[in-house]
């Protein structure tokens, strides 16, 4: 009970707290406030981690029983008969219970380092409004128990990434870079709802633990059919004019894109149409599923190839950077997968797709990381480059790898974050800082360098410290890949092979940028003044920073010194594979803590291979030696510049590929000029035309209306006379408005309308001849007509329709002249035609009249029989399949209505009698073929 | 009826209906004013007819004392203005108002007159309806019932003439020389303020224009 | 003999002379009479009603109504012709019309 409640308050807390700075947070200008803000912000987040760790606690008691915390349903929703209840449920489990750990642990000393690093922002509670609504929204993503409660802690993340990344909206670069992330992000969406529901259709269920079990049993086995070969031709064309539009764009100079990248952008929608249309291979629900949510992990932990919004999301503020868009975040694609992950291991196809995307994302991101100038903008690059390495991981079947690179990852790479946040504070660098401007820091900011080069050993994988390890097991679950049947080895290798090349570029990047900022000496301090910088072609424009770098405060200090910690340590959770290396077999199973933590939760792909480690342990540590030793021996000495003019493919590498320019090309540019097709049709056909004439034709009508309004009471006047003389109109007719009120057996009550100055007379059998020829009859008349005055046979269909439910009556008015008429389907019922056993169109059953009987043909199908007519007489009923058919007669009385007036209008009613209730007795059951 | 009656039922109703179509015909307003007193007359005949005395007074004293007599007083307040000159210039609405009415009038008339045979008719008192009978209108049994059962409507109405006369001397009075001076200058006083306002805002507006897109 | 059909006969010639000539004259004064024709008019049926239903007062109780109502409407309909009349120097109904439009 009580880890229910501390559960909810995990959630419940950090969006309290953002409620409330939001609320009252507006105006918060001097220094009090401001520290009421961050303390009410630091507080629920640490309140959070406190109630975390307590529910920890109790999940250690319990042998990690998920303890589920149910608030309320949410809604139901309905597959047919099946239902599927969607609540308001939060479960902390082994995996959610050590992401909601880390997440509230690191959000707290990121929220203690946001209150000195943003101490002399003017928007103080905003910011800590959307930290703590992000901090919520990340909890809901982690704790949800289903997938639509983690979509909204997943768009929830992605407003709040959105808000902090444009908080400095005044730069319209900024708020550009906000964008962008937002429309990333929405694209991958799009995947997370499709794959979503694809699984919704296959499991039946939405709760994770449903869709695991579901899984598991062989729920998503069966397959799609892909799109029809007819549909290539559209499909086609439609690629064709985009391209087309896009290759205009950059005719007329709008785009700068070398043919190279058109090729390769060609070749890479060309081969899609070919795998899709072509090749059209089988693609089992498991493959697809597992395709489109990892697209959406593509948005959300950006991967190729919807990575390019991460770098530009370091416009936001630094805490942020290291909280959201490095720790956090970017990883719930990765807590997705590995949530998922029984679904996951059904597909090797889609699981080979997943790591080698990962691997190339990780190469990709580390070598334009090599050449970059700016210290979040390397960092940022590394992130992109680290969630590869996870997802090459995941992909490989190593989830909890993979997982365990994301606990470590957070560690060393908040504290990196943190540490570029501290130096940039201390020389009064905004936004980002640039290292050819830096060196020295080593002196100014001991502290700073320490846990940095800490992280940076992590990062690098040094022996012993957190990377280490998790790198170690992500190679060595790549290898042991090649266990999970339907995974080709070469590919297991050829992942190994890139994941190990862009560990190298990694300890290189990493150190690189170690050494230029705090090797060597303070370079602003020379160069102020001097215009040396000013090419700089990121157009921050500074002319160097602040020359005597201030040392942190404790606020940003202290979260540093206790990442920096976590950095080197957070691997021990998981020593055992070293330990069994080793040849040391410890008593229990705190040595591998991590993969007998999480065992029950996450798949495993088991060992593929023999002695795997030997590799993972091989290339892991000659990546980090050889990365190092090249950095050492390159920047080292703090001295040496990256190259002023760097080479064509420097040039290509500081140019990011040119990522953004092929999007630009392809996917903008085109989406651009659609837009302004659209833009026309809007302004042309729907203002001008559509909305134009609609306001002409109001604006004549309006100006023939103002001229009834002419201000002349007496015309005014007769307009209201014409109205009373409309009305009086009305009342110079007499209106009999003849009801029948009552018809019981061969028993009728009519009643005729009662009015000014009304007489009625009536003729009651309808001959003709009135009963009275005075006006003096009342306007009610009951009469009981007799057989003889009918004016026709009626044959009344009731019963229930054949292959329907119900039926209404019908009533069929037989002609006089003894012509025949045939009953229809919708008479009979929409099955009746089907009902012949030979398939064969039945001949429908004829009725007509012959003196006083009426003689029916019922239909063969049904009857079984053939020329066996039956006669009915007025009263007598019989059975055609399930419908009854009944003889009655056509009455019909008049009235005739004179006003004070004088004038005269008739009116004549109809009624359908049968005899009173005698007629069950004498009735005929002529019973036709069998029921059906 | 009495013969009498009879013969004071056509005579008012032909004044009545002679002095009414004079009423609306005339181009004088006095002449129809007259004309209208006339028709006032005429009606209150026709209530004695009818057993209506009180009514019949009433009429004489309010209608031709009160309202026909203030109508007098505006027109001669009025002058020779009084009179509005000939313009055809609305003679199809006008005409279109006439027709109308003539139509429905004529409807109504046709209808009223085949019903009347059915109608009943007026009779005496007789000895069955007791000495009740000729109080019928009076003042003591008017009087009656609206001191009794329709007080409370009789002091509503006296507060609704208690209205109208405010409103009228609201509407009607105009301004003395001193008071139409005094609201001038107010008058003159607001629209330099709204002037001002606005030459403020113009300059306002002027200024953001010229600072814009920063 | 007079029955009730010639009251309401009378009653309603006259309530269409006072309905024509509002609707057909041009000067307020003589619209405002028309007005009194059609209220007189009104009262003529509700008497003749009444003595032909004699067991109350309600017809001449409402007439007696009408006619302080009419004299009310009087007193400000006449006002307002004043009003009028200073504004625009005419009692003509046509040229009250600055709400038009």
């Amino acid at each position: 009970m009580h880890a229910e409640l501390a559960l909810t308050m995990v959630v419940l807390l950090p969006l309290a707290g953002a409620i409330i700075n939001g609320i009252f947070g507006r105006g918060v200008e001097t220094a009090d406030e401001k520290s009421a803000v961050g303390k009410l912000a630091t507080g629920v987040v640490a309140a959070a981690f406190f109630a975390a760790a307590y529910c920890f606690y109790v999940l250690l008691q319990h042998e990690g029983e998920p303890i589920r915390a149910h608030l309320y349903d949410w809604f139901t929703l309905r597959l047919g008969s099946h239902t599927i209840p969607i609540g308001v449920t939060f479960v902390m489990d082994r995996l959610s219970g050590v992401m909601t750990l880390f997440v509230t642990g690191i959000g707290t000393l990121i929220h203690v380092y946001s209150t000195g690093y943003m101490s002399e922002d003017p928007s103080y509670a905003r910011f800590f409004t959307y930290l703590n609504l992000f901090m919520a929204s990340m909890l809901i993503l982690v704790l949800g128990s289903s997938m639509p409660l983690l979509f909204v802690g997943w768009e929830g993340v992605g407003l709040c990434s959105y808000l902090l990344i444009g908080f400095w909206f005044e730069n319209p670069n900024y708020a550009a870079a906000g964008k962008k992330a937002f429309i990333m992000n929405r694209i991958g969406d799009f995947g997370v709802i499709v794959g979503m529901f694809i699984l919704m259709m296959a499991t039946g269920s939405l709760e994770f633990s449903g869709i695991n079990a579901a899984a598991q049993s062989g729920a998503l086995k069966g397959t799609f059919e892909l799109p029809r070969p007819e549909m290539l031709g559209s499909a086609a064309g439609l690629v064709l004019v985009l391209l087309g539009l896009g290759v205009v764009a950059f005719l007329r100079k709008k785009v700068n894109l070398s043919p190279l990248a058109w090729l390769v952008a060609a070749a890479v929608l060309g081969g899609a149409l070919y795998v899709l249309f072509v090749v059209s291979p089988t693609v089992s629900i498991a493959t697809a599923a597992c395709l489109f949510l990892f697209l959406g992990c593509t948005g959300k932990s950006a991967q190729i190839p919807l990575f390019v919004w991460l770098p530009d999301a370091m416009a936001g503020p630094t805490p942020v950077s290291a909280l959201i868009h490095a720790a956090t975040m970017v990883t719930a694609g990765v807590y997705l997968c590995c949530r998922l992950s029984p679904v996951f291991m059904q597909s090797p196809t889609a699981l080979m797709i997943i790591s080698v995307v990962g691997a190339l994302t990780a190469l990709l991101a580390a070598t334009i990381a090599l050449v970059q100038n700016h210290m979040k903008r390397i960092l940022a690059y590394s992130t992109v480059s680290q969630l590869g390495f996870m997802f090459a991981a995941v992909g490989a079947g190593a989830f909890t790898a993979g997982f365990f690179h994301v606990f470590t990852h957070a560690f060393f790479k908040a504290c990196l974050f943190l540490g570029a946040g501290a130096v940039m504070h201390a020389v009064h660098a905004h936004g980002d800082a640039d290292v050819r401007l830096l060196g020295g820091m080593r002196k100014h900011l001991p502290v700073v360098r320490w846990t940095f080069l800490l992280s940076c050993l992590a990062i690098a994988g040094f022996p012993l410290t957190s990377g280490f390890f998790s790198k170690d097991e992500i190679l060595l679950g790549v290898v042991n890949a090649q266990g999970i049947e339907g995974y080709s080895p070469e590919v297991s290798w050829f992942v190994f092979g890139v994941l190990v090349l862009a560990a190298t570029m990694t300890a290189f990047y990493m150190f690189r940028l170690y050494f230029l900022t705090f090797a060597g000496e303070y370079r602003s301090a020379k160069a102020h003044g001097s215009d040396e910088a000013g090419h700089d072609d990121h157009g921050h424009g500074e002319h160097g920073y602040a020359e005597h770098p201030h040392p942190p405060e404790p606020a940003i200090a202290w979260p540093l010194r206790i990442l920096g910690v976590g950095a080197i340590l957070a691997g021990l959770v998981n020593i055992e594979p070293i330990l069994h290396v080793l040849h040391i077999h410890p008593e229990g199973e705190w040595g591998n803590w991590w993969g007998h933590w999480l065992g029950p939760v996450v798949a495993s792909a088991g060992e593929g291979l023999e002695n795997g480690w030997i590799y993972a342990a091989i290339g892991g540590t000659a990546a980090m030696a050889v990365g190092i030793g090249l950095a050492y021996s390159m920047y080292g000495s703090g001295t040496r510049m990256p190259a002023e003019n760097p080479g064509a493919f420097h040039q290509l590498l500081l140019n990011k590929w040119k990522v953004d320019e092929l999007y630009e090309a392809v996917v903008v540019w085109p989406m651009r000029w659609v837009a302004e097709f659209a833009a026309a049709v809007d302004k042309y056909f729907v203002d001008m035309i559509l909305a134009k004439a609609t306001a002409t034709a109001v604006e004549i009508g309006g100006f023939l209306f103002t001229r009834v309004q002419n201000g002349v009471v007496y015309a005014y006047g007769t307009v209201m006379a014409l109205g009373v003389l409309g009305v009086g109109a009305w009342f110079f007719l007499p209106h009999p408005a003849l009801t029948v009120e009552k018809l019981e057996g061969e028993t009728a009550s009519l009643r005729a309308a009662v009015g000014l100055g009304y007489a009625y007379r009536w003729d009651g059998d309808g001959d003709g001849e009135f009963d009275s020829e005075e006006f003096e009859g009342s306007n009610t008349l009951e009469r009981t007509y007799a057989a003889g005055e009918r004016k026709a046979f009626v044959a009344r269909l009731g019963g229930t329709l054949v292959g329907a439910v119900g039926g209404a009556d019908v009533d069929i008015t037989l002609p006089t002249d003894g012509s025949a008429v045939t009953l229809r389907d919708s008479e009979l019922g929409a099955l009746w035609a089907k009902s012949s056993a030979d398939g064969s169109a039945p001949v429908p059953p004829v009725l007509r009249v012959d003196g006083d009987e009426v003689v029916v043909r019922p239909n063969d199908a049904l009857s079984g029989r053939d020329g066996n007519e039956f006669r009915l007489k007025y009263g007598e009923s019989a059975q055609l399949g399930n419908r009854t058919l009944r003889v009655g007669a056509l009455v019909r009385s008049s009235v005739e209505v004179q006003n004070a007036f004088g004038v005269v209008r008739r009116q004549s009613k109809d009624s359908v009698i049968f005899p009173a209730e005698a007629e069950h007795a004498e009735a005929r059951h002529a019973t036709v073929g069998g029921a059906l | 009826m009495s013969l009498a009656g009879t013969l004071l039922f056509y005579l008012c109703a032909t004044i009545g209906v002679g002095s009414a179509v004079a009423t609306v015909t005339l181009r004088s307003p006095l002449r129809a004013a007259v004309a209208l007193l006339l028709h006032i007359v005429a009606l209150a005949g026709l209530y004695l007819t009818l057993s209506a005395h009180f009514l019949a007074a009433l009429q004489l004293l309010v209608y031709a004392g009160a309202v026909v007599v203030l109508f007098v007083f505006t027109i001669m307040l009025i002058g020779p203005d009084a009179e509005v000159p000939p313009n055809a210039r609305t003679f199809g609405v006008r005409a279109l108002g006439v027709a109308v009415v003539a139509l429905l009038t004529a409807a109504a008339v046709s209808t009223v007159v085949r019903i009347s045979p059915q109608t009943p008719t007026l009779a005496g008192c007789t000895a069955e309806q007791g000495a009740e009978c000729g109080q019928f209108g009076g003042v003591g049994a008017l009087g009656r019932v609206l001191y009794t059962d329709s007080v409370i409507l009789f002091e509503l109405v006296s507060v609704l003439l208690l209205v109208a006369v405010i409103g009228a001397v609201a509407v009607a009075r105009g301004r003395t020389t001193k008071e139409a001076e005094a609201a001038k200058a107010r008058r003159l006083a607001r629209e330099a303020a709204e002037a001002e306002e606005e030459a403020a805002a113009r300059k306002l507006s002027a200024e953001v224009a010229a600072h814009g897109g920063h | 003999m007079i029955s009730l059909g010639h009251y309401l006969a009378l009653a309603t010639l006259i309530f269409g002379l006072g309905a024509a000539g509002f609707l057909s004259r041009r000067n307020v004064l003589i619209q405002l009479m028309s007005i009194e024709l059609m209220l007189n008019a009104v009262n003529v049926v509700l008497v003749a009603f009444n003595r032909f239903h004699p067991e109350n007062h309600a017809g001449q109780l409402f007439a007696f109504f009408v006619i302080a109502v009419a004299a009310a409407e009087a007193a400000v309909g006449l006002s307002i012709v004043i009003s009028l009349f200073r504004l625009k120097k005419t009692v003509e109904s046509d040229r009250a019309d600055l709400l038009k439009h």
